[in-house]
C-alpha cells in the first residue's frame, strides 16, 4: 500500500503540471501586465513577442519532458510496487544504446532551440542589424550607477556624443523616448555591474564597467514602462528603479525642450514660472 | 555534544541576526557631555522635580514609535487647526501620535499629526538606512560612505536656494530627494509620490528641529556644567555640591530656555520660507560667450573672492588650503589633520570643478547661488553682493560651466535664450 503511494505521488506533479502550464498563460503568471494594454501581459514591444514565443516553446519542451519523465519513473516504480514478494532484485550495469538515445536526443533539442533563437538573438545584439534610424541618433546615455539611472540627453536637433558636451540635457529615474518606432541608448555604469531591465518590453542588458554598450528597443505604443536594476548590485539594489515613458514625438521634443528650459533657469523669469522652480 | 553547541550557536546568531533593531533617538555629544542632573532632571531645593534635557527633548518630542506633535514648531502635523489644538488641549507638549501602520495610512489620513507618523514611516523605509533614525546621519551603512550622509541636527542643509545664514526650504528638500546628489551617494527618488516626498521633507525638517534644539539647550550648559567644565572648577577650588545646586537652580529655568529655543528656531524656519530669504539675482544670466568666460576667470583668480585657494589656478579643487592646518571651532585649537572641514567635523574636498558633477545642481542659478549663499557648513563661504556683483557673478558661473570643457571649447555662438527657441532639424 504505502509502494502505491508513492506511485501515485510521482503521478500527481505531471498532472498538476499539465494543468499549471496550460493555465498560467491566462492568468498572466509568465509576464508583467503591458501598460499599453491594460488586462494584457503580453510584450510591449515587436522583438518582445518574438522573444515571448521563443518563452513558450522551450516551456511546452520542457513541459513534455517533465511529464515523460515522470510517466516513466511512475510505470518503474509501479512494476516495483507490484513485485511478489520474495522476488529478487534485478541488477543491470548500463545500456549502451539506451544511453546513446538519452544524449542524442537531448542534444538535438538542444541545438534545436540554439538554432531558431538565432535571429531573434542577432537582432536584440548584434549591432549590425539594429534598425539604422534608431542606431543614426541615439536618444540618450543612460548611466547606472548605485542606486539610480542617470539619463544624458543631446540638446534638441543634436547629435548625442560620445562625451558630455556644455548643451546637453540631464535627468535622472526618468527616461523619454518616441513610442512607435526603434530607438537606441547607450547604456554604461559609473560603478558596479547593472543591468538596464524593462520587463515590460522585454529588454535585459547588462551595464559592465568599461564599456559603453549600445541597446535598442521599441515601445509600440505610448505608455509608462518600468526599468529596474537586475544585476544585485549592492544593498540599494531593490530601490533602483525608474519610469520609461514612451510618447509620440511631438510631447517627446517637447517634453525636451521643457526639461532645457528648466535646466537653463536663472531665477530670473517670468513671475508666474518662479514657482515651478522647485518642483521639477 | 559538540553538534548541539554547535547548532546552538548558529540558531542563536539567526535569531540575533533577524530581530529588528530597536528604534530610539540618540541624543547628541553635548547633552552627553552633561551630569547626570542635567541630562535626566533631579530633585530640586525645595523638593521640586527638576527637568534635564532629555527629559525636556523626550516629553516634547517623543520617540520614534511615539512621536509628539510639539504645536509651537512651524511643522506640518496633517490635519486642521481646530483638530490639532483639540487633540493637544492644554498640554504645551502637543500630543502623542498614535503609530500608524503602512496599511492604515489612507484611513489615518483623517487623525490630526498623520503627515508627520506617515514621514516617519516612510523615512524609515527610506532615508533610516544612511541618515540614522534620529537624522544624525549615523544609520547602518553611513560609516561605509564617502561624502557621509547629511547630520540634520545642527539644522543645516548644504544646497538651499537661500541666503547665508537662512534655513533650507521645503522646495530645496524635494529637489534633493527627488533630483539626488551625484557625487555623493544619494540617489535620486523619483519614484516617491509628490505626497510621500512632502511627508518625508517635513519629518527630516522636524528631526532637523529636533537636533536644533537640544543643541541650544547644550549650548547653555556646556560651558559651565559639562563633566569636563566642572571638572575645572573643582580644580579651581569650587566644590562640587555648589556647583549641582548652581546647576540645579539652571536646571528650574529649563522649561523657559527651551521655549526660548524652540521659539528663536521655529522662526529662523518659518523667515526662511519667505520670499525675501531666497537668493534672488537682480539681472538674468549674462549670455554665455568667451568675453563673458575670460571676466569670469578674471573673478576667479581676483585677490578679493580667492576662488583658486581652494579650487586650485585650473579648478582642480587642489588649492593651498587643502594643504594647510584649519582651527577647529568647537575646540579652539588645529586639527590634527591638514585639510578643510566641515561643520560636522569631516575633511571636505573642495569641488573639482572639471568633472561637469555638479551636487547642488548645474541650472545656472544653481552655481550663482553656491557662490551667493556658500555652501552651508562647508569651507565654501558666502560671498556677498559687495565682493562679487551679480554682473561678475553671472560671468564667474559661465566660466564655472565651461571648465569641464577646457580652455579651448568653443562659446556658444549664440545667446543661450536664442539656443532654447532653435527648432529642432
Amino acid at each position: 500500500m504505502e509502494k502505491k503511494f508513492w506511485v501515485a505521488l510521482f503521478i500527481v506533479w505531471p498532472i498538476v503540471a499539465v494543468v499549471l502550464c496550460a493555465i498560467a498563460p491566462s492568468m498572466g503568471w509568465w509576464f508583467p501586465p503591458n501598460p499599453a494594454e491594460p488586462g494584457s501581459t503580453g510584450s510591449a514591444s515587436e522583438l518582445g513577442h518574438r522573444i515571448d514565443d521563443l518563452f513558450y516553446m522551450i516551456l511546452v519542451i520542457t513541459t513534455v519532458t517533465f511529464i515523460l519523465t515522470h510517466i516513466a519513473i511512475a510505470l518503474v516504480m509501479w512494476r516495483g510496487a507490484n513485485a511478489k514478494e520474495g522476488q529478487k532484485a534485478w541488477f543491470t550495469h548500463g545500456s549502451h544504446s539506451l544511453e546513446v538515445i538519452w544524449t542524442i536526443v537531448p542534444a538535438v533539442i538542444l541545438l534545436f532551440i540554439a538554432f531558431v533563437q538565432l535571429d531573434v538573438w542577432a537582432e536584440f545584439r548584434v549591432i549590425s542589424t539594429f534598425p539604422e534610424d534608431a542606431k543614426k541618433a541615439p536618444v540618450a546615455e543612460v548611466t547606472a550607477r548605485q542606486f539610480e539611472w542617470r539619463i544624458r540627453y543631446p540638446a534638441p536637433g543634436k547629435v548625442l556624443q560620445d562625451t558630455p558636451q556644455p548643451d546637453d540635457i540631464y535627468m535622472v529615474n526618468e527616461l523619454h523616448v518616441p513610442s512607435g518606432k526603434p530607438v537606441m541608448i547607450y547604456l554604461q555604469t559609473q560603478d558596479v555591474q547593472h543591468a538596464f531591465f524593462m520587463p515590460e518590453l522585454r529588454v535585459k542588458q547588462d551595464a559592465v564597467p568599461g564599456l559603453r554598450i549600445p541597446v535598442w528597443f521599441e515601445a509600440e505604443k505610448s505608455a509608462k514602462y518600468t526599468l529596474v536594476c537586475a544585476e544585485l548590485c549592492g544593498w540599494g539594489h531593490y530601490k533602483m528603479g525608474a519610469n520609461v515613458i514612451a510618447e509620440s514625438d511631438e510631447s517627446f521634443d517637447a517634453y525636451i525642450r521643457k526639461l532645457q528650459e528648466e535646466q537653463n533657469y536663472d531665477g530670473v523669469v517670468a513671475d508666474s514660472d518662479s514657482e515651478d522652480d522647485d518642483e521639477v | 555534544m559538540r553538534r548541539r553547541v554547535l547548532s546552538f550557536a548558529i540558531l542563536a546568531a539567526s535569531v540575533a541576526g533577524c530581530g529588528v533593531p530597536d528604534a530610539s533617538f540618540v541624543y547628541n555629544e553635548r547633552t552627553e557631555s552633561l551630569p547626570k542632573e542635567a541630562q535626566v532632571g533631579a530633585k530640586g531645593a525645595d523638593g521640586q522635580e527638576l527637568k534635564g534635557i532629555k527629559t525636556v527633548i523626550d516629553e516634547n518630542f517623543g520617540t520614534p514609535t511615539k512621536l509628539v506633535a510639539w504645536l509651537k514648531l512651524p511643522i506640518n502635523y496633517g490635519g486642521t487647526e481646530e483638530q490639532l489644538s483639540e487633540a493637544a488641549g492644554q498640554d504645551p507638549a502637543g500630543f502623542s501620535l498614535a503609530e500608524v501602520a503602512e496599511a492604515d495610512l489612507e484611513t489615518a489620513s483623517t487623525q490630526p499629526g498623520y503627515h508627520l507618523a506617515a514621514g516617519r514611516l516612510l523615512y524609515m523605509e527610506h532615508c533610516m538606512h544612511c541618515h540614522g533614525t534620529s537624522g544624525d546621519g549615523a544609520g547602518p551603512t553611513a560609516e561605509y560612505l564617502e561624502p557621509r550622509p547629511r547630520d540634520y541636527r545642527k539644522g543645516l542643509f548644504k544646497f538651499t536656494s537661500t541666503n547665508e545664514g537662512k534655513h533650507v526650504t521645503p522646495g530645496d528638500l524635494t529637489r534633493v530627494i527627488k533630483m539626488g546628489i551625484p557625487g555623493t551617494y544619494m540617489p535620486s527618488f523619483m519614484l516617491l509620490e509628490d505626497k510621500e516626498v512632502d511627508q518625508i521633507v517635513e519629518y527630516v525638517r522636524w528631526l532637523s528641529m529636533r537636533g536644533e534644539v537640544e543643541y541650544a539647550l547644550g549650548a547653555q550648559l556646556m560651558a559651565d556644567y559639562s563633566n569636563n567644565a566642572i571638572e575645572d572648577r573643582i580644580a579651581g577650588g569650587e566644590k562640587r555640591r555648589e556647583i549641582i545646586t548652581e546647576l540645579k537652580e539652571t536646571l528650574a529655568e529649563l522649561d523657559t530656555m527651551l521655549d526660548e529655543a524652540a521659539t528663536e528656531i521655529g522662526d529662523a524656519w518659518t523667515e526662511s520660507n519667505e520670499p525675501e530669504a531666497q537668493v534672488q539675482p537682480s539681472i538674468g544670466r549674462i549670455p554665455d560667450s568667451e568675453e563673458s568666460r575670460r571676466k569670469g576667470r578674471a573673478v576667479f583668480i581676483s585677490a578679493a573672492a580667492k576662488c583658486t585657494n581652494c579650487h586650485g589656478p585650473l579648478g582642480m579643487g587642489d588649492g593651498k588650503q587643502t594643504e594647510e592646518y584649519e582651527n577647529n571651532d568647537e575646540t579652539g585649537s588645529k586639527w590634527d589633520e591638514p585639510g578643510l572641514h566641515d561643520k560636522w567635523g569631516n575633511i571636505v574636498k573642495p569641488r573639482n570643478l572639471t568633472t561637469g558633477i555638479y551636487r547642488g545642481g548645474r541650472r545656472p542659478i544653481d552655481i550663482f547661488r553656491r557662490v551667493r549663499a556658500g555652501v552651508k557648513g562647508s569651507g565654501m563661504p558666502a560671498f556677498g553682493t559687495s565682493v562679487i556683483p551679480d554682473e561678475d557673478l553671472w560671468h564667474l558661473v559661465n566660466y564655472v560651466k565651461s571648465i569641464p570643457f577646457g580652455p579651448t571649447a568653443p562659446a556658444p555662438a549664440k545667446a543661450a535664450e536664442e539656443a532654447v527657441s532653435e527648432p529642432a532639424g
